[in-house]
């Protein structure tokens, strides 16, 4: 049975029962959130109908099953994409027109389900999407974090969290399923013993006990025909089986161990924090990690007796290293639960698993103290160590005598305290790994691990990153997906590359008006958020010049705030007002430990103040931060967007997806030969982008000579020494001197490792390029067309299929 | 707690009488347990009314596997829910202990 679309009255009736007897009030008394709830249990019935149905053809079926486990999904409001997806919005539209509300509004009750930071929670959100359009059988696997991603205020132009308890209402998605809680032994110590037959047998003693009860959020592929499930594990304490220690024991003693238990599903970490050695992280990692497989291994006992055929039936796609712990704990249910050989547990463990490396930064990359996980996973810490008895053992063999080699790839780094290399366990125990992007998987291979490379060239494959159409252009864009519809079919919709059919179109007056008309609109309503939010007065007819994303120095926010004030003194110092006038948009949040990314906010707010400020500029350029930068805002910024900043150092960004998301809402990329840019550029054509600066291997070959000089083009040039000067001056913060002469030192430091002013010469000649572009109306709109059209081949349905094809070997149901 | 304890020819058979052995009563159960400990060598211990056992269950159990062992004695174990038994399994300890589905087979194969 599908989840067929319901009539108006079915929707209306369906609505109002949840309203009764669901939430215990009638529909005129409810306030908004509980009337987004009363709707979203609504669509859930048609959703939890499909997905039986589904379960039911996949268990006759008994196809191979992919699991992808993740610390982050960044999901956002579902009721919008649900409906969508279910057919079920044109309905419930008119249900709600009857009861006197409006589906928009309430859409916009959603609070974000915000579990994730950026670009690695998202695009397991866009993948759940794409197995599930497909009828492919994914299921997502994460952690139901109590406090998503924290919520960005902005105070004086400083960056302030406040926590996000986006369950605080509990989510109307999620069904609890405390039934199938699982157990999830932490800490203790290790018994040597033998067993019955004499033989070693470590025994894991003296344990702690972790409880993770599985909530699924469920996931409706387009067209309704799939609905799976994403299974968010909650951390309860043991002491919930056992109310007699409360009734007998020392009653705080248990209520404190009790919510000692349950910080683990407490709070998300923010990226770019220094977790290592958080002992909460790690407990974080291996709960996801052994509930999932727990989870996975009893599925699979359901309908198998002999784990020879497991490979053949799981797959296990580790996004990063979060859940690279799932090496061994798969050994450990393999060898010390179900009894298998370590040779043949190793086969199977390794034919299971896959993972996906999402960073170049060497310092970035995860470890942990051997002691920490001695005391937290003790049984582990064992495996761990027989792994790597093996596999350096099989290295010393395919090199023999290179001991500089031996130490590179050991799963222990030799340093004090000795750490476990997660990077390296997880390429260990994976038939494959993958970077994200074209130029990412070669810097993977040949800069980040080339030992292992070189070792198993073979493993090493390249899955470039993709979004999903039905979020990013038919949910966050309807009046451009109606166009599009209107224009070549809705085909797009399960199959992008349709969009080519657009090309043709690019030329054309009539098409163009209607592009232009759309995207006016957006940028109109873009300009309403930013008057409601930051007091900002942005003209929609000035180039909306957009970069939303992370804070962070490689991602280079500074290089765009360097043009804006170049902009700005040419303008207000050499009469010279910038070719087209602009607006610029900037959103992103700064890790909270992040010191450098919360300047570069407090920069741009300064700089905000100044030129938004200054009636000489107030024709010309405008300069917002809008803040809380999360997936439901980017649906808003995104399709107003003009110009897109993709302007990393090269060789620094894995993959990126706000470039693709970007492009599909028709706007122009200015960006550095960096991540996906290099496969953009390829699909959309040199003509239809703005491309800059030194490429990531002359920048390497700078970095290895210590050649880099930015004081040299500093006294060589003038304009870049006003610019430079402008920071170290009072100009943007009058009444704090020096407040911004940390700039000055970063760009002018032959340090600096993120080449600001190598850059800035070829970046603001981009700019002088895209500005006369943009003033060509006809010219512009077909460079913005032609990116629509251009962008099929990142979609995250091919993405997906192409993970199934060559590593999960996964069909569709 | 009280245990009921059964005698069938030469063996001892103790019905371990809560649904949950942990931390809140390891210890009174070890206390209890002791008398069938001295007295007897042969000994059987059914779970079948346990529904959750953690580590210092398990470990109150041990400790009575090698008290029996070391005067040349045996443990056996009965009546385990899937729950307890994958419990065992976590930690390596189904391969310590003798496990039967049900008391007869336990006592069976003392005579085997």
């Amino acid at each position: 049975m599908n989840a067929a679309p319901s009539s108006v009255s079915e929707m209306q009736e369906a609505i109002c029962r949840h309203a009764r007897y669901s939430l215990g009030k009638a529909w005129a008394d409810l306030s908004s959130y509980e009337r987004f709830a009363a709707v979203a249990l609504a669509a859930r019935d048609r959703m939890v109908d499909a997905m039986l149905a589904t379960e039911e053809r996949y268990g006759q079926a008994d196809p191979k099953r992919l699991y992808y486990l993740s610390i982050e999904f960044l999901i956002g409001q579902s009721l919008g994409n649900n409906l969508r997806n279910l057919g079920l919005r044109e309905s419930c539209r008119q249900a709600l027109a009857r009861l006197g509300a409006d589906l928009e509004e309430i859409e916009r009750s959603e609070p974000d389900a915000a579990l994730g930071n950026g670009g690695l929670g998202r695009l397991a959100a866009c993948f759940l999407d794409s197995l599930a359009t497909l009828g492919m059988p994914g299921y997502g696997y994460g952690i139901n974090y109590e406090y998503g991603l924290f919520k960005q205020e902005i105070d004086d132009g400083y960056q302030r969290e406040k926590p996000d308890n986006w369950l605080a209402q509990s989510s109307p998605w999620e069904i609890a399923r405390p039934d199938e809680a699982c157990l999830v032994p932490v800490y203790g110590r290790i018994e040597h013993d033998v067993d019955r037959h004499g033989v070693y047998n470590p025994m894991w003693m003296d344990w702690k006990l972790l409880v993770g009860v599985p909530h699924d959020m469920l996931v409706p592929g387009y067209g309704g025909r799939a609905v799976h499930f994403l299974r968010l594990y909650s951390a309860r304490s043991s002491l919930d089986f056992d109310m007699q220690i409360f009734n007998d024991g020392d009653y705080f003693k248990a209520v404190e161990q009790k919510i000692a238990s349950e910080t683990v599903s407490k709070v998300l970490y923010p990226s770019d924090a220094v977790i290592g050695g958080h002992e909460l992280r790690l407990l974080q990692e291996y709960f996801l990690v052994a509930c999932a497989l727990r989870d996975i291994v009893r599925r699979f006992e359901r309908n198998h007796s002999t784990f020879r055929e497991f490979s053949a039936k799981t797959a296990i796609q580790l996004n990063d290293t979060h859940p690279a712990l799932a090496v061994a704990e798969l050994m450990r249910i393999l060898v010390d639960e179900k009894e298998l050989a370590w040779a043949e547990a190793w086969e199977i463990t390794q034919a299971t698993l896959a993972y996906t490396n999402h960073t170049l930064a060497p310092e970035a990359l995860e470890k942990w103290p051997v002691p920490l996980l001695e005391r937290t996973l003790p049984r582990h810490m064992e495996v761990i160590y027989e792994i790597n008895r093996r596999f350096l053992q099989q290295v010393s063999v395919a090199f023999p005598g290179e001991t500089s080699r031996l130490n590179r790839m050991s799963l222990v780094e030799e340093s004090l305290p000795k750490q476990v290399r997660m990077v390296n366990l997880a390429i260990v125990g994976s038939h494959s790994v993958n970077g994200v992007s074209a130029i990412h998987t070669g810097l993977l291979e040949t800069a980040l691990v080339p030992d292992f490379h070189q070792l198993w060239p073979e493993r090493f494959n390249n899955k470039t990153n993709g979004i999903t159409q039905r979020r990013w252009l038919l949910e966050a864009n309807p009046a451009l997906g109606d166009l599009i519809t209107s224009t070549i079919g809705d085909a797009w919709i399960t199959d992008l590359d349709q969009l080519r059919g657009l090309d043709r179109c690019s030329g054309d007056a009539g098409f163009q008006s209607a592009f232009q008309k759309i995207k006016r609109a957006n940028k109109e309503k873009l300009a309403g958020i930013l008057w409601h939010s930051s007091r900002v007065k942005a003209d929609p007819d000035s180039l909306f010049d957009i970069q939303a994303k992370r804070i962070h120095a490689y991602k280079r926010q500074l290089l765009n705030v360097l043009h804006v004030v170049d902009d700005y003194l040419a303008l207000v110092e050499d009469g010279k007002p910038p070719a087209a006038p602009r607006t610029y948009v900037f959103a992103g949040k700064a890790a909270p430990g992040y010191r450098r990314a919360k300047q570069i906010i407090k920069l741009i707010h300064s700089v905000a103040r100044v030129i938004n400020g200054d009636p000489r500029a107030k024709d010309w350029i405008r300069v917002a931060f809008l803040a809380d930068y999360r997936v439901s805002l980017a649906e808003a910024i995104l399709p107003a967007a003009d110009l897109s900043e993709q302007i990393s150092t090269a060789g620094t960004e894995a993959s990126g997806t706000s470039s693709m998301k970007l492009a599909l809402n028709g706007a122009v990329t200015i960006g550095t030969l960096d991540g996906a840019n290099v496969e953009i550029l390829e699909q959309v054509g040199p003509e239809n982008m703005f491309i800059f600066g030194l490429q990531a291997a002359e920048l390497r070959a700078m970095r290895d000579a210590g050649s880099y000089q930015p004081r040299e083009l500093y006294d060589q040039d003038a304009g870049v020494r006003r610019l430079v000067d402008s920071f170290a001056s009072r100009r943007f913060c009058p009444d704090e001197p020096g407040l911004f002469t940390w700039a000055c030192q970063t760009v002018l430091d032959s340090g600096d490792r993120h080449f600001h002013l190598a850059d800035l010469p070829t970046y603001l000649e981009a700019h002088e390029k895209a500005a006369a572009a943009f003033n060509d109306r006809g010219r512009w709109t077909g460079m913005a067309i032609r990116n629509v059209a251009r962008i099929g081949r990142f979609s995250s349905d091919r993405t997906v299929k192409d993970y199934a094809r060559e590593i999960w070997d996964l069909k569709s149901v | 707690m009280e245990i009921p304890v059964e005698k069938t020819d030469s063996v001892t058979i103790a019905v371990i009488p809560v649904d949950e052995l942990d931390a809140s009563n390891a210890g009174e159960f070890k206390r209890d347990i002791a008398p069938v400990l001295d007295s007897d060598t042969r000994v059987v211990m059914d779970f079948s009314h346990l529904r959750f056992i953690d580590s210092s269950g398990l470990g109150a159990v041990l400790s009575c596997l090698r008290q029996l062992s070391a005067k040349g004695g045996d443990l056996k174990l009965c009546g385990m829910s899937k729950q307890v038994r994958s419990t065992f399994e976590l930690v390596r300890m189904h391969r310590v202990f003798d496990i039967f589905p049900t008391r007869e087979e336990a006592v069976r194969a003392f005579s085997g």
